[in-house]
C-alpha cells in the first residue's frame, strides 16, 4: 500500500526578507510599473505596501493552512502558469464544491477599485476574505485560521508565522486583520508589463504584420459610413492596461440567469452586467466569462462576431442605432489577426516571476 | 430533462427578478451643502431646459431635463459669484451605472463662465430615453466628440482638487 508523505521547505524569497524586530521596522515596497499605466492606483492608507508584508502575504496566499481541511489555498484557484486564473470552468472548493462564477485572473489589480465579476468589494482586502471564508470554498472562518498559525509555531517544518507577522506588522500578534491585508499587499504587487506589448509601447519590439493588422482593428471603431474597419473592443479594453473598470452586458443572453451587477445595486438595468476584466495575459486565462462558458479566445471571438443576443440591459456599445445588437461578422483573418494581437498580451516573465511563485517546495515520497 | 432546465432557469430568473425592484436615483455629493438623491419625477418638477447634441454618427437630436447648475445650485455648491478662488479648483465627477466616469471644472458648468448649458437629460425628442440609455444621460452640446454625453447618470459629486 503506497503512503504519500507531503513535506514542505520555503523557497529563498524573491525579494530581501523581513527585517527583524526591533530593528527599524517594516521596509516600504518600491512599487515599479510603467508610466503608461497612469498613476490611479489603490493602497489604503492603513494598509501600506511593505516588502515584509508582500512576502508574508506570500506565503499565506500559498498556504492551504487557511482552508478547511488544509485542502486548498488561494493559490490553487488563482495559478500563477495560468496568469492567476484557474483552467476550470468553476473552481472547486475544499469540499469538492463547484464556485458560482469562474475565477478571475488576478493581473494589475493595482487598478482596480471595486472587485470579483459584480464589483461588490471595494478593497482587495474585503476581497480576499470572502473566499476564505465561504462555506464552500476555503471554508474556514479567520479565527480558526488563526489558531492554526499560532499552533503552526511548534512546527518546525513550517514557516515562522509569528516572526513574519511581526516583521510585516511590528508585533507576532497573528490576526485575522493582518492575514487579509498581507494577501493584499501580495496580490497588489502582481504587476504584468513585460510582454510584448510592453516592449512594443516602449519602442523596443517591431510587431509583425498580424499584430499591427490585430491591433488596428482592437483600437479602431467600426465605421461603414467613412470606410474604415473596426471592432471597436478597444473602447472598453482600453489603452495599455487593456481594461476600463466598467460593467457591461456583452451580450451572453437574451436573458440572464446570473443577475451580475444588478445583484449588487438592486437595479434591473444593472442585469447580466460584469466587470470587464483586462486581456493581459488572455491566452493563458482560459476558460473565459464569468461562467466560464467558452473554452477557446476563438469562441469569444466567434461570440463576438455573431452571436451577441439582444437584452433590455445589453451593452450600448454592443448595439447600433436602431438598437439591434452589432455582431461584428469577423473574416477568417480577421480573427486570426485579433488572436495574434491578443497573444502579444502574454507575459512570459510575470508567470515565472519567483517574487510571485509558491514558497512552499513540495516533495513527495512514495512508500511502498 | 430540458423542461426542466428551462423551469429551472426560469425559477431562477423569478427569484432574481423580485430582488431587483429598486429605482434608479442620482445623488449629488460631495462638496455640498445639501446632499441630493433626486428621481425621476424630482427632475419633472424643477425648471426644464433642452439641450442638442450629435450622436456617434453626426445626427443632431433635441434632449429635455435640468441644467446641470440648476441642479448644483438646488444642493449649495459654490456657483455663479461664490465660484472664485479656491472654488475653481472644484471639479464635478460624474458615475454612470457602468461604472464610466467624466470631469468638469466646475467653471465649464457655470453660466458665469459660459453660455453653454450641460444639462441631466431625461428625454430625448419628448419621450423617456432609451433602455441602456436612461433614465437619466448628460448632454454636453458643442462637443466634437460624445464621449462626456455618458449614459446612465448615478452620481454627480463635487470635489475638490487636492494637489
Amino acid at each position: 500500500m503506497a503512503c504519500i508523505l507531503l513535506s514542505a521547505a520555503i523557497r529563498e524569497p524573491g525579494r530581501r526578507g523581513p527585517t527583524p524586530p526591533g530593528q527599524g521596522g517594516p521596509t516600504p515596497y518600491a512599487l515599479s510599473y510603467p508610466a503608461y499605466f497612469g498613476y490611479r492606483i489603490n493602497v489604503p492608507q492603513d494598509n501600506p505596501l511593505t516588502v515584509e508584508g508582500v512576502e508574508l502575504g506570500r506565503r499565506l496566499f500559498y498556504d492551504k493552512r487557511l482552508s478547511a481541511g488544509n485542502t486548498i489555498s488561494c493559490g490553487s484557484c488563482h495559478q500563477q502558469a495560468h496568469g492567476f486564473a484557474d483552467v476550470r470552468t468553476h473552481s472547486l472548493g475544499y469540499d469538492g464544491t463547484p464556485t458560482k462564477r469562474n475565477a478571475m485572473s488576478l493581473t494589475n489589480l493595482l487598478w482596480v477599485r471595486r472587485l470579483f465579476w459584480d464589483g461588490r468589494a471595494s478593497s482587495l482586502e474585503e476581497q480576499a476574505v470572502t473566499p476564505m471564508t465561504d462555506p464552500h470554498e476555503m471554508g474556514q472562518p479567520l479565527d480558526s485560521t488563526v489558531k492554526k498559525l499560532r499552533d503552526a509555531r511548534l512546527n518546525s517544518a513550517s514557516p515562522a508565522y509569528g516572526a513574519l507577522f511581526a516583521a510585516a506588522f511590528g508585533s507576532d500578534s497573528i490576526t485575522g486583520e493582518r492575514i487579509v491585508k498581507a494577501i493584499a499587499q501580495f496580490e497588489r504587487i502582481l504587476i504584468s508589463d513585460r510582454s510584448r506589448f510592453d516592449r512594443y509601447l516602449r519602442g523596443a519590439y517591431r510587431l509583425t504584420a498580424a499584430e499591427q493588422r490585430g491591433l488596428t482593428l482592437f483600437y479602431t471603431n467600426n465605421d461603414p459610413v467613412r470606410g474604415v474597419r473596426g471592432t471597436g473592443c478597444g473602447n472598453c479594453h482600453s489603452g495599455p492596461k487593456v481594461f476600463n473598470e466598467t460593467y457591461h452586458n456583452n451580450g451572453l443572453d437574451s436573458v440572464p440567469v446570473d443577475p451580475g451587477r444588478s445583484g449588487v445595486t438592486g437595479l434591473d438595468y444593472d442585469r447580466g452586467r460584469f466587470r470587464v476584466v483586462t486581456l493581459r495575459n488572455i491566452a493563458l486565462t482560459a476558460p473565459y466569462m464569468h461562467d466560464g462558458r467558452f473554452r477557446t479566445l476563438s469562441e469569444v471571438l466567434d461570440h463576438y462576431s455573431g452571436h451577441i443576443l439582444p437584452s433590455s440591459t445589453l451593452s450600448p456599445s454592443l448595439r447600433d442605432t436602431l438598437n439591434r445588437p452589432v455582431n461584428l461578422r469577423l473574416t477568417t483573418e480577421e480573427k486570426s489577426d485579433l488572436l495574434a494581437f491578443l497573444q502579444l498580451l502574454t507575459d512570459s516573465a510575470f508567470i515565472t516571476d519567483p517574487r510571485y511563485a509558491d514558497p512552499f517546495v513540495v516533495h513527495t515520497k512514495i512508500k511502498e | 430533462m430540458k423542461k426542466a432546465s428551462v423551469l429551472l432557469t426560469m425559477l431562477l430568473v423569478a427569484c432574481f427578478a423580485g430582488r431587483t425592484q429598486q429605482a434608479a436615483v442620482v445623488k449629488v455629493v460631495g462638496e455640498v451643502l445639501t446632499p441630493l438623491t433626486l428621481t425621476a419625477s424630482d427632475l419633472t418638477s424643477m425648471p426644464r431646459t433642452t439641450a442638442s447634441s450629435k450622436d456617434k454618427q453626426g445626427v443632431m437630436h433635441s434632449y429635455s431635463g435640468v441644467a446641470i447648475a440648476e441642479i448644483l445650485n438646488k444642493a449649495g455648491v459654490t456657483t455663479g459669484r461664490q465660484l472664485r478662488g479656491e472654488n475653481l479648483a472644484k471639479y464635478l465627477l460624474v458615475t454612470c451605472a457602468d461604472g464610466y466616469q467624466v470631469v468638469f471644472s466646475l467653471a465649464e458648468l457655470d453660466s458665469s463662465f459660459t453660455d453653454r448649458v450641460v444639462i441631466l437629460a431625461d428625454q430625448e425628442e419628448g419621450k423617456p430615453l432609451a433602455a441602456g440609455i436612461g433614465p437619466f444621460r448628460l448632454i454636453v452640446p458643442g462637443e466634437k466628440k460624445p464621449a462626456r454625453n455618458c449614459f446612465q447618470v448615478t452620481t454627480l459629486a463635487i470635489r475638490f482638487a487636492k494637489e
